[in-house]
């Protein structure tokens, strides 16, 4: 396979139609191939895996693989990859509309976001073995195009508490913050860590939220309206080292550590 | 010695202009910058991919070397950042090579670059260090977490600024002042330069 065949398209161009967008019937063993195609590459990676292999562990025929997808392994990685990110997302959408405040609906996102991305078994292995397949997506051009769709999906979230441009500037940023501390896991900023989390949304981002919508930015920054219920909350989260009020600690550079 | 190494870099630099990162090969590199083969595997125990790697370290070099030139002399936090991230920006999209190999050849030039992006995080938020301190933390502000934080956050937006123009010097204001210092450091003030 080509290097160029091997950067899966993760991010379907506006224009072009998903699998089963023409109104022809989905086929049954669809959905069994593709998780048959993600245990492959969680277990040997893109390059090593092929449609037998795939076939083999789906339990059915190489026929039955290429009559689902007539592009071979090509169109099976690129479906594995548009599959893994509508799970993500539908994941993120589940937790997200059950959030009471924008404090939380936040912190559930990033959380949410930030833990299946890092313990996704077969997005595992290929940053470890294969990473040339999973970076194309994550600089430059293409990045754009995964910062637009994911905004795109996050920003409805965030309308109860916002005008939709605002919601989808947000959205953007909220983004950022996932790829960056996926991309780079930070010790000290552990992201799937409820109140690490928290304590960077509300250290780092309401106020941000606060600063844009103000007309006069020298006022200083309110967050009532945003964490006010938050202590109702706090037993959804699990119990942590951490501070969750950065406001009433103050780190000096060795408590970090 | 020295003049040497950097003489091979150089001259691979010009191959990988010319011909792009995967077609530029030791001999190329040698032919270009008029030394043996063994001359360069005396120079890069690690042969091309060690070369490679040095060219790429000795650009983003120029390219910091310029940014703090440009970011000399800003009066102020907000100064520093904003024309920063405004030279940032347009010296991404101006470096032809660099398009051209991200354009058809990236993944011949991402995993260094990634591997790469943690020292320059590094780099960027001990430069932040101390402005930050001289500006003023918001309260309970960790400055160590929050020069990580904008380091992330700044080269989250050179490498794709999304739905920000980084061209118009008012988005860029309302991007540093909001979504990068707005939790970071108290409230705006005047400049903190000797005036």
């Amino acid at each position: 396979m080509t290097a160029e065949g091997a950067r899966l398209r993760v991010v379907q161009g506006e224009t072009e139609a998903g699998p089963g967008a023409h109104g022809a019937a989905v086929s049954p063993h669809r959905i069994r191939i593709v998780d048959a195609a993600l245990d492959c590459i969680a277990r040997q990676g893109t390059a090593k895996t092929t449609v037998d292999d795939v076939a083999h562990r789906a339990g059915v025929s190489r026929a039955t693989v290429y009559r689902v997808f007539p592009g071979g392994k090509d169109e099976l990685l690129g479906a594995v990859a548009e599959t893994e990110m509508a799970r993500l997302f539908s994941a993120l959408g589940a937790r997200m509309g059950a959030a009471e405040d924008l404090s939380d609906v936040l912190v559930i996102g990033i959380v949410e976001a930030v833990t299946r991305i890092t313990r996704h078994p077969a997005l595992t292995y290929l940053v470890a073995h294969e990473p040339d397949v999973v970076l194309g997506h994550l600089a430059f051009d293409e990045s754009n195009r995964l910062l637009g769709a994911a905004a795109r999906f996050i920003s409805p979230f965030l309308i109860r508490w916002m005008d939709p441009e605002e919601a989808a500037r947000v959205a953007e940023w909220a983004t950022r913050i996932v790829l960056s501390y996926c991309i780079a896991p930070s010790a000290e900023m552990d992201l799937t860590n409820p109140d690490r989390a928290r304590h960077l949304i509300e250290t780092f981002v309401l106020p941000g939220i606060t600063a844009l919508r103000a007309p006069d930015r020298t006022q200083p920054v309110d967050l009532s309206s945003f964490a006010g219920d938050r202590a109702e909350h706090a037993d959804r989260f699990q119990p942590s080292q951490y501070q969750t009020h950065p406001t009433t600690t103050t780190h000096s550079k060795g408590d970090v550590r | 010695m020295e003049d040497t190494r950097q003489r091979i870099i150089e001259a691979t630099y010009a191959c990988v202009a010319r011909w792009g990162l995967a077609k530029t090969t030791v001999e190329d590199a040698a032919r270009e910058a008029a030394v043996s083969r063994a001359t360069i595997y005396r120079h890069f125990p690690g042969g091309r991919d060690e070369l490679v790697h040095d060219v790429v370290v000795w650009q983003l070099l120029v390219f910091f070397r310029r940014l703090y030139d440009e970011v000399q002399g800003a009066e102020s936090l907000e100064a520093v950042m904003e024309r920063g991230i405004r030279f940032a920006h347009r010296s991404i999209l101006e470096h032809e090579v660099l398009q051209r190999v991200m354009e058809t050849e990236p993944e011949t030039l991402l995993p260094t670059l990634t591997v790469e992006s943690n020292r320059i995080r590094g780099a960027v938020a001990d430069f932040l260090i101390p402005y930050l301190h001289q500006h003023g933390l918001s309260p309970g502000v960790n400055p160590d977490e929050a020069a990580d934080f904008l380091a992330r956050m700044v080269l989250s937006y050179m490498a794709s600024p999304g739905r920000w123009d980084l061209d118009d010097p008012t988005q860029v204001s309302e991007l540093v002042r909001g979504e990068l210092l707005a939790g970071v450091v108290v409230g705006p003030e005047p400049g903190i330069g000797p005036d």
